[in-house]
């Protein structure tokens, strides 16, 4: 036993066996602990709850859920609106943070000065009174019936912005965009290969071809390809609404996730080191290329790291959603728990929701990262 | 702990005389405490909780607050508000943050057997109405088929719309929010055609609305929700406490005993019961383990029911809340005493 603590590799082996010992005898006696209370409380306990109809329904879903759902299909709808509008919401703050970036790193005063403003106002709010702030801005529109009509066919309400709508399902647009998510990845891998003209059109057609499809096959037989929104009675029927809350929560992620990302990117391209730069013109490079070769691969190993982890944050402040009546996870579950009363299982479910997801957006950009980190240095 | 104290209880309340009984171990924890903890609201919830700028609370369920601490402890002011939101009651009272709830608090089903809760007797009858916009010209429910609903999340109102519509096949589109402040903003800002609600909520929603005129309740009574006090289940002392409190403050209202002249009363009761019931002759205290004249100090301190209401909520108030239901069985409600023997 003392050859055996004398050991430096056995040694260290037994210090990791007890550490996990007590880490997961914590553990266990949390649940325990939990379980005996409630029982001693008369909590019922456990996940039968989650077969058991709702009997409230959502604002917002994008599956088919109503009153009579179970819990289960409830928390799943509220799970992909997060989803819907985390990636969405993170695609678009990419968007403004690159272009915002761009705009202060330039040498023209006017851009520069915008993205300054631009960074300065919207990081500096906290992200909840944005949100409410541009809620409150959407919900003072007019309302349906004198709804600000653009060509008849768009109509801007305080109810939401109603556009004619393509007969498809919730989940119909869910794998559209899924796949153009997909073919817009594989284009570009396959540009070099087949030529950018190639790859592109192809993934266009194919684009196109699983659209005609969905719209073709996924509708409910005899309705119109298209609906036109129309005013009837108290709101507009037909056509596709985009809710007030949604947008709100949309917009309040994409600037202030923009001022973010802007200054991700900012500080990405200002470490690239001079030297490369001028080296890279001294070898005859034109500008473009420079960039093209030079300075953005260099500027994207520096900010994909910190990216990551604005994502990541991103991600989690959908949960501000509550705040202005959007269901996302995090409301429904809070509702549930109202309702249902089950406030550990649904807490679970919640943090390993967010774990879920944050775990594999954290992963597949370490991933990313570690392919295009450059080779042979650390 | 808990299980010795029960059983200690238990074994207490077999050996000692039937006559006194044996405190609970939530009174026990108040006395030893020394002051009541009572449910507020995250914000004001008007007419029953409200919370003003030096951060005093009135409000209905308040004055129940109140009169439980007397009625256990002597002093409407032995008494601590604890804020907790609507969804957070529940986790407050079972670990131990409340004693009591006292919350507008509906009594279901699943809150009753699955969520270890034990239900008063209803001390409030609270109707579900709508609220709507004057200019929709709606007369009734069905005439706001499609319209948006706004409805405070996580309670029973969302059910109860719910089920009502879906009964009576009328669509509609329901938006909820947690807090009421969201919730009323959004009904004046038209993002909604209606509020569905507990009925005094809505009347104060009106009140305080921009322009009242511009808001209607509709005469529609989508459901009547019993509202009772909420405890730990298994402490049917406490449970007691809380039902003779209640009974206590409708028994005076029943028997013309107010604040004013409860002291008048006391000194020459017209009848036995009011006299049991004032602490005058034994009884009414010890067999609840409290002071004989807790009944006493509870009308002195915050008065009978009808009082507290109009106080509160009734025509002393800003909200001018009808009796309507929660008035005495004999003004045409659905109150009534227990019987004092």
């Amino acid at each position: 036993m003392l050859r055996l603590l004398k050991n430096r590799k056995a040694r260290g082996w037994l210090i990791q066996i007890a550490t996990l010992t007590i880490a997961v005898g914590l553990v266990a006696t949390f649940v325990l602990t939990a379980r005996e209370n409630l029982l001693n409380q008369g909590i019922a306990t456990g996940f039968g709850f989650l077969e058991r109809s709702t009997g409230w329904p959502i604002s917002f879903a994008l599956i088919d859920v109503s009153d009579r759902s179970p819990y289960w299909e409830m928390l799943l709808a509220g799970f992909l609106n997060t989803l819907l509008v985390g990636i969405l919401g993170i695609a678009l703050a990419t968007v403004v943070g690159v272009t915002v970036g761009l705009m202060r790193i330039s040498s023209n005063f006017m851009l520069n000065l915008l993205g300054t403003i631009f960074v300065e106002t919207f990081r500096n709010i906290p992200l909840i009174l944005q949100v409410i702030f541009w809620y409150a801005l959407l919900t003072h529109l007019p309302r349906p019936r004198d709804a600000i009509d653009i060509g008849g066919a768009v109509f801007l309400t305080n109810r939401g912005l109603i556009l004619p709508a393509f007969d498809m399902s919730g989940l119909d647009v869910v794998i559209l965009v899924a796949a153009i998510i997909a073919l817009v990845v594989l284009a570009a891998r396959y540009a070099e290969t087949l030529g950018s003209r190639v790859a592109w059109g192809s993934a266009t057609c194919v684009a196109l071809v699983l659209f005609l499809a969905l719209l073709f096959f996924g509708r409910t037989p005899d309705a119109a390809l298209v609906t036109l929104p129309e005013l009837r009675g108290l709101r507009f029927v037909g056509g596709f609404t985009i809710k007030p809350e949604f947008t709100a929560l949309l917009i309040a992620i994409m600037v202030f996730g923009g001022a973010y990302v802007g200054e991700i990117v900012r500080a990405g391209f200002l470490s690239v080191d001079r030297g490369r730069i001028e080296a890279a013109s001294a070898l005859g490079l034109s500008p473009w290329q420079v960039n093209r070769f030079v300075r953005i691969p260099l500027a994207i190993r520096a900010i994909l790291p910190a990216l990551s982890n604005q994502y990541i944050w991103l991600m989690k402040a959908t949960t501000l959603g509550i705040a202005i009546g959007f269901p996302d996870y995090f409301m429904v579950v809070s509702t549930s728990i109202n309702q249902a009363g089950q406030a550990i299982e649904l807490l679970a479910l919640l943090m390993g929701g967010f774990l879920l997801i944050n775990y594999v957006m954290g992963a597949s950009l370490n991933r990313l990262n570690a392919a295009i980190a450059l080779k042979g240095r650390t | 702990m808990l299980k010795q104290t029960l059983a200690g209880a238990l074994a207490l309340g077999l050996a000692a005389a039937p006559a006194f009984a044996d405190v609970g171990p939530t009174v026990q924890q108040i006395k030893d405490r020394g002051s009541l903890l009572c449910t507020g609201h995250n914000g004001s919830y008007l007419g029953f909780a409200e919370v003003d700028d030096n951060g005093e609370w009135s409000g209905f369920d308040i004055e129940f607050c109140k009169a439980l601490a007397t009625a256990i402890l002597g002093s409407p002011d032995a008494l601590q508000i604890i804020p907790v939101s609507w969804a957070q009651r529940f986790p407050a009272l079972q670990s131990g943050d409340i004693d009591v709830i006292i919350k507008v608090t509906g009594w279901t089903m699943s809150r009753d057997t699955e969520l270890g809760l034990q239900f008063s007797r209803p001390y409030f009858i609270g109707p579900t109405n709508i609220l709507t916009r004057t200019e929709l010209g709606a007369q009734s429910a069905a005439d706001l088929e499609g319209g948006v609903f706004c409805i405070n999340a996580g309670t029973s109102i969302e059910r109860i719309v719910a089920d009502w519509m879906g009964a009576r096949n009328i669509e509609y589109e329901s938006l909820t929010f947690e807090k009421a402040e969201e919730l009323r903003a959004a009904l004046y800002a038209g993002r909604c055609d209606a509020l569905a609600g507990f009925g005094p909520f809505l009347a104060a929603t009106r009140f305080n609305a921009p322009n009242p005129e511009d808001f209607v309740i509709l005469e529609d009574v989508l459901a009547l929700e019993p509202e009772s006090i909420a405890a730990r289940q298994g402490d049917d002392h406490f449970i007691d406490v809380i039902n003779w409190m209640v009974h206590t403050l409708l028994f005076a209202e029943e028997n013309g005993i107010t604040q004013a002249n409860v002291d008048e009363i006391r000194a020459n009761p017209p009848s036995s019961s009011v006299e049991r019931m004032l602490g005058v002759s034994p009884g009414y205290g010890e067999r609840l383990g409290l002071p004989d004249d807790w009944g006493y100090n509870v009308i002195k301190a915050v008065g009978n029911y009808g009082e507290i209401y109009d106080r509160t909520v009734g025509d002393g108030s800003v909200y001018k809340l009808p009796r309507g239901l929660n008035n005495l069985w004999f003004n045409n409600g659905l109150l009534y005493t227990l019987v004092l023997d």
